[in-house]
C-alpha cells in the first residue's frame, strides 16, 4: 500500500464530492477508478470490503466509503479529513444555491421550472425504489416485511420510522434463531428461498 | 434550542438509516414535517435540487434543511449567519454516527461481517427500508398529483384537486428514464434539466393551469 499524505487524501475526496451527482452508488464507480486503478491506495478486495461495510452500516454510502478509505490509508485523522473533504463541496454549493433559489421564489418562470422538476423527482424516487427491490432476496419474508412496513409508514404516519427499522432488525434475528433451532447449520436465506414472488 | 433539536434529529437520521441516501428520505420527511421546518412541496423542490447539484444527495438535503431552520431563527443578516450555522450542524450531525461506527467496524470487519446477529438484523432491515422508500414514493408522488391528499387521514376531499398535467409529465419522464441510449440510461441531471425546461414550456410559456 502506498503512503498517502493527508493533503492528497483531502484533495482526492474533495474532488470526488464535487464531481458526483446523486449519491453513493454513482460515487462507487468513480471511487474504484480513482483509488484502485489510478492512485493504487487500496486494492480491489479492499474496495469490495469497504462497499459491504458502507452498505450495512448506517449513513450515506459515499460518506461511509470516504471514512473507510481515510481510516485504511491514514488512520484516525485520515478518516476525519476524508469525511470532511467529501462533505465540503455539498456544503459550499448548497449554501450558494439556497440563496439563489430564495431570491427566485415567486418568479413565474422559476415556479414553472420547479413544477417540472417536482414531477421528475417522483421519477427518481420510483427508480431508486425499483433498484433497491431488485437487490432484495426474492422470498416471502422480504415481500411481507416490505408490504407491512410500507402500509404502516403510509397509513399510520404517527408511527416512528426508527421503530419500524428496529422492528425489522429484531424480526430478522428472531426468525433466523427459530430457523436455526429447527434446521441446525442452515441459514434463514436458504430456507426462505421457496418463492419467486416479490411485491404486489 | 432549535439547533439542539436539529442536531439530535439529524443524528438520529444518521444513526438509523441503513441503505444510503434514499433510505434517509422517509425519516427526513417525517421529521421536517413533524417540526414544521419545511413544507411538503418545498421538500420536493429541495430533493430535486439536491439531486442536480454536486455531492451526495442526502448531504445536500441535510444542508438545505439546516439552512432553512437557521434562517427561520432571525431576521436579516443574522438569519443568514444562523442559516450557515444550521446547515453545518445538520451536516455534521448526519455524518457523525457513521464516522464513529465505521471506525469501530473497520477494526472488527471479519467478526462483523460473519456475525449471525448483524447479518440477520440486516436481512430484516433491508426489506423494511425498501418498504419505507415505497411509502415515500407514494406520499411524495401523490403530493404532486393530489395536493390535498393526506394518507394519514383519507377522505374524498383529498381527491378533489388533481394535477393531471404533472401526472402526464411524470409518465413521460418515467418512460424516458427507463430507455437506454447507446446502452446507457439517461443521467438524472439530464432528466432534471429537461423536466425543468418542460415545466417552463408547459406552465410558463403556454400558461397551462392545473
Amino acid at each position: 500500500m502506498k503512503k498517502v499524505s493527508l493533503l492528497q487524501l483531502f484533495w482526492t475526496f474533495f474532488k470526488i464530492g464535487a464531481f458526483t451527482f446523486g449519491g453513493g452508488y454513482a460515487m462507487i464507480s468513480l471511487l474504484s477508478e480513482e483509488l484502485v486503478k489510478n492512485k493504487k491506495w487500496i486494492t480491489d478486495a479492499d474496495m469490495l470490503d469497504m462497499i459491504v461495510i458502507a452498505e450495512s452500516t448506517p449513513g450515506v454510502i459515499a460518506v461511509n466509503t470516504a471514512t473507510g478509505v481515510g481510516l485504511k490509508t491514514r488512520g484516525f485523522w485520515g478518516s476525519i479529513i476524508a469525511t470532511l473533504a467529501v462533505v465540503l463541496p455539498s456544503y459550499i454549493t448548497i449554501s450558494v444555491v439556497y440563496f439563489v433559489i430564495t431570491a427566485l421564489e415567486g418568479n413565474i418562470w422559476w415556479n414553472s421550472a420547479m413544477k417540472g422538476i417536482n414531477a421528475c423527482v417522483t421519477v427518481l424516487v420510483v427508480n431508486a425504489f425499483l433498484k433497491m427491490v431488485k437487490q432484495l432476496p426474492r422470498n416471502w419474508f422480504s415481500a411481507i416485511m416490505l408490504i407491512v412496513a410500507f402500509g404502516i409508514a403510509t397509513f399510520i404516519p404517527a408511527v416512528n420510522v426508527i421503530l419500524l427499522i428496529l422492528a425489522g432488525a429484531v424480526i430478522g434475528i428472531v426468525i433466523a434463531c427459530i430457523s436455526r433451532a429447527r434446521h441446525p447449520m442452515v441459514n434463514v436465506d436458504n430456507v426462505e428461498q421457496s418463492s419467486e414472488k416479490e411485491d404486489e | 434550542m432549535e439547533f439542539l433539536l436539529l442536531f439530535w434529529e439529524y443524528f438520529k437520521i444518521g444513526l438509523f438509516t441503513i441503505g444510503g441516501g434514499y433510505a434517509m428520505l422517509p425519516m427526513v420527511k417525517q421529521i421536517v414535517l413533524e417540526h414544521g421546518w419545511i413544507e411538503n412541496t418545498q421538500l420536493i423542490s429541495f430533493i430535486g435540487i439536491s439531486e442536480s447539484t454536486p455531492g451526495p444527495f442526502a448531504i445536500n438535503l441535510a444542508t438545505f434543511v439546516g439552512m432553512e431552520v437557521g434562517r427561520a431563527q432571525a431576521e436579516g443578516t443574522m438569519g443568514i449567519i444562523l442559516g450557515f450555522v444550521g446547515s453545518a450542524i445538520a451536516t455534521f450531525a448526519v455524518v457523525l454516527p457513521s464516522l464513529v461506527i465505521i471506525m469501530i467496524v473497520m477494526r472488527l470487519f471479519a467478526k462483523f461481517n460473519n456475525n449471525f446477529y448483524v447479518q440477520n438484523a440486516l436481512v430484516g432491515i433491508r426489506p423494511v427500508v425498501v418498504g419505507l422508500i415505497l411509502s415515500a414514493v407514494l406520499t411524495i408522488g401523490f403530493a404532486v398529483f393530489f395536493p390535498k391528499l393526506d394518507f394519514g387521514n383519507l377522505s374524498a376531499d383529498g381527491f378533489s384537486q388533481f394535477n393531471w398535467v404533472s401526472l402526464l409529465m411524470f409518465v413521460a419522464m418515467f418512460v424516458v428514464s427507463r430507455i437506454k441510449f447507446k446502452g446507457k440510461k439517461m443521467h438524472p441531471i439530464v432528466l432534471i434539466v429537461s423536466s425543468a425546461v418542460l415545466g417552463i414550456v408547459v406552465f410558463g410559456a403556454f400558461g397551462v393551469v392545473e
